[in-house]
């Protein structure tokens, strides 16, 4: 079954986004009376305009009686379907009548269609709902005229996120950080496309989209872009590198800094990274994603003529790296004991402390009688001081 | 001998507020203020390093408390726990934890370097002490008072502390040395104290250094006092104006991930190098440094805004 059906939330209180729209609908329903205004829902597809109607005709006990684009909507079919509820609502019981996908009713096919829509729009003798992805034709602007209108916005990446979390957690499915973050921007605040790009990414296959572009490995893809000959080259690899973020800072990060650059050409190239590490930092703090878009922008700063720069995963060398997980691990633990005993911050310990102990030791002054798993790096650290 | 009796700078740490060297004025209106125990606000210690702000706040936790006051205080560095979440889930468990039947007032918390926090984690701390302000009392400890926000200011007394005098450090020297009975001269305990910079736990931690070499003398307090890992930070900024950047950034690393100095230590202390390394643009690279101390705030990995900041330094070399 598709996601996006399955997923499709059930209570008012399920949706997300557009809480003001939803309100002020809800508002319209419950106040409604004779006469009053039909509302017109106007907004991007895949935001929940169906869905909000309904539920909402559901929670509030209204039969609803829905016509769409597949439906023919000729003068005769509306009339034809529409009148008698119109007339008789007593005998129907509580109806509501909702238009879906208004603007696709077609001049030439759905031919007076407009026209007798009108003409009961203007007495309104039930709730009427129309939805529409735009209300900018001539044909919608008449439709307007009759309407209260209510705008709808696409979802916000923030509310995408925990939205699909929620989705992911109660289908038991994982996806990586990165394919989130895809999916997300990929669907552009509509809610359906999303969950059906996870669904599709979940199960394993893509799905025949007009964004696919081919996907890079991290390797190729820093080579490629820095072996570009135009900005343009470079910026279609740099998009094709569909990585997490962090990775893909990280992954330049690594190869610039260990390509033996000039200084001068290393120092701008760290300061451009500099700049992508505090808007990622932007967005992790706010959950903007939508500001990811201007990532790749940033990163395309890195590229420049003859710049011999080459991947690398590792950005340090390696006794460098070792020193850090074996002495660094157990340095800080040691530091962690002792900053307890003298009443400082660790980082204190490693600048004021340390170096004064292992010089009192090694002077023979002083016996740290410690656990003796200390022992080790207490010798080897002694022995590296001038 | 516990480890702790070890370093001198613990063995002679003061146990009692009067013992403070000169901090007259705190420890005046302190021992006041301690005298209806029931009624102490929150307090806000503010001073640079080494002037006895921990000192005196492990002194009222001891005097109020009694003995048992390992017990009912607990020890926090800011510069050490990650995030506020930490914080608060470490006050949350011990604030809770039963013991209050005992006929203490209070249990205490001491936050030091409280100015490490952002305004953001203030923010949320200010929630904190007044959640759980009906059982405990919080001392807060910061080196620049202006960092701390004024909410926190205004919830507790706040007392600054003054530096330590040349006379009085190199008294109070004098006196370590006499028990430990070490030969210290002037021109050595001068050089201590020059080195220390008014800071009375470094001042000590350095004497016992060169104590180790036979006496205090001019030549053995030298030997001692190149020790500390700021003049590693001195070597990185030597090395980013000379343009090694990628040797500059090994040693960077190496201090801040295997030694485990902190990033904001780290700048500190290469912004104290400038001063010290007698370079001409000065303020520029000065500004360099704040363009990335304000980055890592707002960034996301440390490390990159420092590797960017050694190679922005480049520039300045000759």
């Amino acid at each position: 079954m598709m996601w996006s059906e399955k997923h499709r939330p059930q209570k008012i209180s399920d949706m997300v986004g557009n809480e003001e729209a939803r309100n002020s609908f809800v508002d319209w329903l419950v106040k409604w009376k004779k006469g009053a205004k039909p509302i017109l829902l106007v907004g991007p597809p895949g935001i929940g305009k169906t869905t909000l109607a309904w539920i909402t005709a559901k929670e509030f006990g209204y039969d609803i009686v829905g016509l769409n684009a597949s439906d023919v909507r000729n003068k005769t079919n509306i009339e034809d379907i529409l009148t008698p509820l119109l007339g008789n609502t007593t005998l129907l019981g509580k109806s509501l009548i909702f238009i879906d996908e208004v603007d696709g009713i077609h001049g030439r096919s759905d031919f007076g269609g407009v026209e007798a829509l009108l003409k009961i729009l203007k007495e309104p003798t039930i709730p009427i709902i129309l939805a529409a992805n735009s209300d900018q034709s001539d044909k919608m602007k008449a439709i307007k005229k009759t309407t209260k209108t209510i705008y709808l916005k696409p979802v916000p990446p923030r509310l995408l996120r925990l939205y699909l979390e929620k989705v992911l957690r109660d289908e038991g499915e994982k996806l990586s950080p990165g394919s989130i973050i895809k999916v997300i921007t990929e669907s552009r605040g509509d809610i359906r496309s999303m969950l059906n790009l996870t669904q599709a990414q979940v199960t394993g296959f893509d799905a025949p989209t007009d964004k696919s572009f081919e996907t890079l490995d991290v390797e190729p893809a820093v080579n490629a872009f820095f072996k570009a000959k135009s900005k343009e080259e470079a910026r279609i690899v740099l998009y094709s590198l569909r990585i997490d973020p962090r990775e893909k800072i990280n992954a330049f990060y690594s190869s610039i800094i260990t390509s033996s650059l000039p200084s001068k050409d290393l120092a701008k190239m760290l300061d451009v990274l500099s700049e992508a590490d505090v808007l990622y930092g932007k967005i992790m703090r706010t959950q903007e994603w939508r500001l990811l878009r201007y990532l790749d922008n940033i990163l395309l700063k890195l590229h420049g003529e003859n710049l011999q720069v080459q991947f690398s995963q590792y950005n340090l060398p390696w006794p460098l790296l070792n020193k850090i997980r074996w002495d660094g691990k157990v340095i800080k633990s040691l530091a962690s004991v002792l900053a307890k005993k003298f009443h400082v911050s660790q980082s204190a310990i490693a600048t004021f402390y340390f170096p004064y102990i292992l010089f009192c030791m090694k002077n023979k002054k002083l016996a740290l009688e410690i656990n003796p798993e200390y022992n080790e790096i207490l010798e080897k650290e002694m022995a590296l001081l001038k | 001998m516990p480890v702790s009796n070890m370093m001198w700078v613990e063995k002679y740490r003061p146990l009692k507020i009067a013992d403070l060297v000169n901090q007259k004025e705190v420890v005046g209106s302190l021992t006041s203020l301690l005298k209806n125990v029931t009624e102490i606000p929150h307090l806000l210690f503010s001073g640079s390093a080494g002037v006895g702000k921990t000192t005196l706040a492990v002194c009222i936790a001891r005097e109020i408390l009694g003995e048992g006051w390992k017990d009912y205080t607990l020890e926090l560095n800011a510069s050490d726990e990650r995030g506020i979440n930490m914080v608060r889930e470490r006050v949350k468990k011990f604030s809770k934890f039963a013991g209050l039947d005992t006929d203490i007032p209070f249990k205490i918390i001491i936050l030091d370097e409280a100015d490490e926090m952002t305004a953001d984690a203030q923010t949320a701390l200010r929630r904190i002490i007044e959640d759980t302000s009906k059982h405990c009392r919080f001392i807060l400890i910061a080196n620049n008072i202006s960092k701390i926000i004024e909410p926190i200011q205004s919830r507790c007394a706040v007392f600054k502390f003054t530096r330590i005098s040349e006379k009085e450090v190199i008294a109070h020297l004098k006196e370590i040395a006499k028990k430990e009975k070490i030969k210290a001269d002037e021109d050595g305990l001068k050089a201590i104290f020059d080195y220390s910079e008014g800071d009375m736990r470094h001042a000590i931690n350095i004497m016992q250094a060169a104590a180790s070499l036979g006496s205090i003398t001019e030549e053995s307090v030298k030997g001692a006092a190149g020790l500390t890992k700021t003049k590693d930070v001195d070597e990185v900024l030597k090395l980013s104006l000379a343009g090694k950047i990628v040797d500059a950034r090994n040693k960077m690393i190496e201090l801040i991930k295997v030694y485990g100095m902190s990033e904001s230590d780290f700048l500190k202390y290469i912004n104290e190098a400038i001063y010290r390394s007698k370079v001409e643009n000065l303020v520029e690279i000065s500004e360099a440094i704040a363009k990335y101390d304000y980055r890592i705030l707002s960034g996301a990995n440390p490390e990159i805004q420092l590797s960017a900041l050694l190679a922005e330094l480049s520039k300045f070399g000759k």
